[in-house]
């Protein structure tokens, strides 16, 4: 589903480079729930760019559902966000200026789906995180939770191969965590591979393979074991 | 308070110098075209003779045929017959002047050899014209009435022609000929600024005449008249030769030419106005004025404001400004937006540590009011040029035949326009900055500050 | 196309996109009433003059002094001229080439309803072809022996041949040869034949305001009395004209008892023909340009500040999945929406006011292609002041929306 092989990626200013990501092999399946776990400045955030082809890296091989995604054109990488990445922010990013209907809408769109198709996406998608009756507000009439939701909505409504989390539910209480998690939960178990950032370590655990970034490099921790026990508790 | 929020007003003038220039610069640019046109306009809307222009009347009857077509307004009525002209001159009322004008032309030149003939148009007028319509005297005066019936060849001249003909001298008592006639000259004009050339009924913004004669030495020596002669049926064949020949039926006839004025002071008005009606009946019986009586005696501010309202070209330039000065605001609106809008954090940040919004509110006001006062001078400045650039534009348009020193009023910045320029930068930059201020003060304290 | 979305968009950011309508709307307003202002006044305007109007000066003269023989002294005026250096040659003339303004009616028969055809006369002698260096185009040329010289009331009066100009010949006879007709020069009276075809020059004001700038016609005669004489027309060594005017001056200066009432070169001529209303009407189109770039500045910058606002935004789209090109085309739309709403209120503006200055002016500014035109040289000036600030905008990271806020 997802493999890095050897990816490295360096920032040069015009006095420093930064090696924010050294060599990295990593392989996840499809259908797994995955965390990313580091402390502040260890490259969570380059893994995320990289691994969302938001950012473009120099070195190694990045495949993504079998097409190595190393040297695409801007173009490319935004099809390949568009349709086979759902991401969900940690402060959400949903379109202030946009209802809820169309802010589900924007990956759609770039997508060139008909309006039919889109509308029938739409609504279930809203279904699933249950907002559908509140399509019609705005992203500023909502909770926290509830605004979270309608980002999950807005990542799965395109159906993509993987969900790519950023903190999720940091901004969040725990109340609302535990749901958005539990929605999560939910998506993965109906096929979608999950990949979650978090600095939380409980959150962590409740993926099925928790792998810590530490000084830019990855160390890959198999966390099954540990994830059932925690589930049937 | 006021010391520290004019700093912090300063700082923030500072922070992004080329916004505040370029709100400057585009509250200058429309403030400076709006009040180009505005001194435009207001020159050259000036009403000569100010101190007098409500006493200053032109004066016109309708002696027409029976069949001529229906007059509803002063400037489509037709002039004074030459009868008319004596008649009332003859006409005494304490107080009253009257005088009368038409256009000549003449081939102006002196003895001396080395000084080329000058071609120029003029008017022929009577001696109370001088005292009636008070243009600028460089050396000599006007003629007097005993002249005037004298048929003496007398002239008054402008200044240019004195500067072309006599080099500038005093050349009062001089001989001047037009053409082969010969002529004294009793007075040099001064540069004579008119908005218009109203005497001669044409409002045009034209420079005055070049020279006056005497109305007598005119007829007498069949000047060339430059009219429009209104005739009944009768002449109506040979009204163009009126121009230049058949003086003695020209002063029978009831063609109307002559453009009449009269300065009544204010108690004599009514009893000036009787005094046509009496006139025009007493006509009647000799059966002249067929038509119902009407009479237009029409003072310079009703002329010039009803002159001033038909001038398309600057009606149009006046909504042209006031749309360009429009968008220019509306332009430094969102410059100003976006120039406080970028600020939402620190004012959410100052409230939070205390700040009033009146404070907010006081520090913002007082950095429009330094743009707007920046805006005001720079778009004075701007005027200036403006209406230089107009200026020379409009001579280029005349050909070079007006003169620097015949326009420059016209177009001169004087201090009620700029007083009132400086107040409008000011106070229109203070209306454009009202939304974006509200919007800044608006913000609630601290609500920046959480997802730091 | 994602209108829907943007409009959703508008309607949270009101008075951004009112501010934006109105400028537009008022920009629109003043440059295409300027425009069209411009268009109609400026029709028929700096057409080709058909000569050499550099090189020929125009010497008007006027006798005061009775006592003078005006025919002695057009001859020798003549014979002083020719005897300058840098005179190519001379030709006396009633009119003068740009401010022939003695405009006519002549007809083709001598019934009581014959159509009219506008024209202007010229009166001058063998050399006026020559000066104005007018081609023959069909039929023949006057010469020396086909001119009539004489004061005003003798004998013989008048020519009784004269030659057109090409617009004159399709104007009057369309296909047919004009050589050997008759043409009236004055209802039931004068008629004149036609022996040659000369091309055209520009006449005057007059016509020209008539859309008939090029039809005249050459009658072989020149005329004089004392209150009037002809102009002389003058062509000299290319680009001698301006030094030689004083010495041209000062030659027929000569001649005492009149006055050189005239004395340019035709350029000059030219140049006051299409003046007054040439510089209004120029004044105003360059104002409107002075608007349109501050518009365009302003719609630069407050795109640049949307932009700048919606950073975020904007990244999100592109982590959604939206290419470069789709931001740009976002940013583009939204302006055209703009544009197109602030156009049509402009051009309510605009009906507004030509329709207060055609009652004035009496006359009918409106041109509907010229109101379309300058609409669409508006909706390009806005694309062009979007473009570079949306381009920065697509050149936003979409790595922007895993930093924190």
């Amino acid at each position: 589903m997802l493999r890095m092989e050897n990816v490295s990626k360096i920032y040069r200013t015009e006095l420093v480079e930064t090696h924010a990501l050294r060599k990295v092999d990593l392989h996840i399946k499809s259908g797994e729930f995955v965390s990313v776990t580091g402390p502040s400045g260890s490259g969570k955030t380059t893994f995320l760019n990289l691994a969302g082809a938001l950012e473009t890296f120099e070195e190694g091989d990045y495949f993504l559902d079998g097409e190595n995604v190393k040297g695409l054109s801007d173009d490319k990488l935004s099809e390949i966000r568009n349709e086979k990445i759902g991401f969900i922010f940690q402060s959400f990013n949903l379109l202030p200026d946009l209802p809820l209907f169309d802010n589900v809408d924007v990956p759609l769109r770039y997508r060139g789906m008909s309006a039919k198709e889109r509308k029938e996406r739409i609504e279930h998608a809203l279904e699933t995180v249950g907002l559908a009756s509140r399509m019609k507000h705005l992203p500023t009439q909502l909770s926290g939770g509830q605004q979270q939701r309608v980002a999950i909505a807005r990542a799965i409504a395109g159906s993509p191969k993987f969900l790519l989390a950023d903190e999720p539910t940091g901004n969040l209480d725990s109340l609302m965590a535990q749901q958005v998690m539990e929605l999560l939960e939910d998506i993965n178990s109906k096929g979608t591979t999950i990949i979650m950032v978090t600095h939380d370590d409980q959150l962590a655990r409740r993926a099925h393979r928790n792998i810590q970034i530490f000084d830019g490099q990855v160390s890959d921790i198999e966390k099954a074991v540990a994830n059932d026990v925690i589930r049937s508790a | 308070m006021f010391n520290y929020n004019f700093q912090l007003a300063i700082k923030s003038l500072k922070d992004r110098p080329s916004l505040t220039f370029l709100t400057i610069l585009t509250i200058a640019i429309g403030l400076g075209f709006y009040t180009t046109v505005k001194t435009m306009s207001y020159q050259g809307g000036q009403v000569p003779l100010a101190h007098k222009s409500k006493n200053i009347f032109l004066v016109q009857m309708d002696n027409r045929e029976i069949t001529a077509d229906e007059v509803n307004h002063q400037s489509r009525l037709v002039d004074t017959t030459y009868k008319d002209t004596l008649n009332l001159m003859a006409m005494e009322l304490p107080g009253v002047k009257q005088t009368f004008n038409w256009y000549t032309y003449g081939i102006l030149n002196v003895e001396d050899k080395n000084i080329n003939p000058v071609r120029t148009t003029a008017g022929v007028t009577s001696s109370a014209f001088f005292t009636m319509f008070e243009p600028p005297f460089l050396y000599g005066n006007g003629w007097d009435l005993t002249t005037e019936k004298s048929g003496e060849g007398v002239i008054v001249i402008s200044k240019l022609m004195n500067d072309q003909l006599f080099g500038g001298k005093d050349s009062v008592g001089e001989n001047i000929r037009i053409g082969t006639k010969v002529l004294k000259v009793v007075g040099v004009l001064d540069t004579w600024h008119l908005t218009r050339k109203f005497y001669d009924r044409g409002f045009r913004s034209a420079s005055p005449d070049n020279f006056f004669i005497p109305h007598t030495f005119a007829m007498d020596n069949e000047l060339p008249r430059l009219a429009g002669f209104d005739c009944w049926a009768a002449d109506a064949d040979i009204a163009r030769s009126f121009r230049l020949e058949n003086t003695q039926r020209l002063i029978n006839s009831e063609c109307a030419w002559v453009t009449f004025w009269a300065e009544i002071p204010d108690e004599q008005i009514e009893n000036y106005q009787q005094q046509l009606i009496s006139y025009i009946e007493e006509q009647k019986t000799f059966g002249r004025f067929p038509r119902e009586i009407l009479t237009y005696v029409t003072n310079l501010n009703d002329q010039f404001s009803y002159i001033n309202g038909r001038n398309d070209f600057m009606n149009v330039f006046s909504i042209i400004s006031s749309l360009f000065f429009a968008v220019c605001l509306l332009n430094a609106v969102g410059i100003l937006l976006a120039k406080f809008m970028r600020r939402t954090k620190e004012v959410s940040l100052r409230r939070a540590l205390g700040a009033k919004k009146k404070t907010i509110i006081a520090q913002h006001i007082i950095e429009v009011m330094i743009i707007g006062l920046l805006g005001g001078l720079l778009g004075i400045v701007v005027a200036h040029f403006g209406l230089q650039g107009m200026m020379n534009i409009q001579i280029y348009a005349s050909d070079y035949t007006r003169r620097l020193e015949d326009m420059q009023p016209l177009f001169a910045l004087d201090f009620t326009m700029i007083t009132k320029a400086f107040a409008t930068g000011i106070v229109c930059t203070l209306i454009a900055s009202i939304y974006p201020i509200w919007r800044l003060c608006n913000t609630p304290p601290a609500s920046q500050l959480k997802s730091q | 196309m994602e209108i829907k979305p943007i409009f959703l968009s508008l309607k949270q950011n009101k008075f951004m996109a009112i501010l934006m309508i109105i400028q537009i709307a008022f920009t629109m307003g003043v440059l295409s009433s300027s425009v069209l202002v411009a268009t109609e006044t400026l029709q028929e305007w700096g057409k080709p003059s058909g000569i050499p109007h550099e090189d020929i000066v125009r010497i008007t003269p006027e006798f005061f002094d009775e006592n003078i023989d005006v025919g002695q002294a057009l001859v020798r005026d003549i014979e002083r001229v020719k005897n300058m250096p840098n005179v190519i040659n001379v030709a006396p003339s009633n009119a003068v080439p740009f401010t022939a303004e003695n405009m006519i009616n002549v007809y083709l028969s001598n019934e009581e309803d014959a159509q009219e055809y506008k024209t202007v006369v010229f009166q001058s002698d063998e050399n006026i072809f020559d000066v104005l260096q007018l081609s023959l185009i069909e039929g023949k040329q006057f010469t020396a022996s086909d001119i009539i010289k004489g004061a005003e009331g003798t004998t013989p009066e008048n020519a009784s041949q004269v030659m057109i100009s090409q617009d004159m010949a399709t104007a009057l006879f369309a296909d047919k040869s004009p050589l050997g007709q008759t043409i009236w020069l004055a209802k039931n009276a004068d008629p004149v034949q036609v022996v040659g075809i000369y091309s055209n020059f520009m006449t005057g004001e007059r016509l020209n305001g008539r859309g008939k700038s090029y039809q005249s016609i050459i009658r072989p005669q020149v005329k004089w009395s004392q209150s009037r004489q002809p102009n002389y027309l003058i062509r000299v060594e290319p680009g001698k004209g301006t030094a030689m005017m004083e010495d041209i001056i000062n030659v027929f200066y000569q001649e005492r008892g009149r006055y050189i009432n005239s004395s340019e070169l035709l350029k000059r001529t030219q140049k006051r023909m299409y003046d007054g209303r040439g510089s209004r009407a120029l004044t105003m189109l360059v104002i409107s340009v002075v608007l349109l770039i501050i518009t365009g500045l302003g719609m630069t910058g407050l795109t640049a500040f949307q932009v700048t606002q919606k950073r975020k935004q904007i990244g999100t789209r592109r982590a959604l999945g939206a290419k470069k090109r789709d931001v740009m085309r976002y940013f583009l739309t939204e302006n055209s929406i703009i544009t197109f709403i602030g156009l049509l209120i402009g051009i309510l503006v605009t009906l507004s006011i030509t329709f207060e200055l055609s009652e004035q002016a009496s006359q009918n500014f409106m041109n509907v292609s010229v109101l379309l035109l300058t609409g669409l040289v508006m909706w390009v000036v806005n694309i062009l002041a979007v473009w570079f600030p949306a381009k920065r905008a697509a050149n936003i990271e979409p790595a922007i929306v895993t930093r924190s806020a």
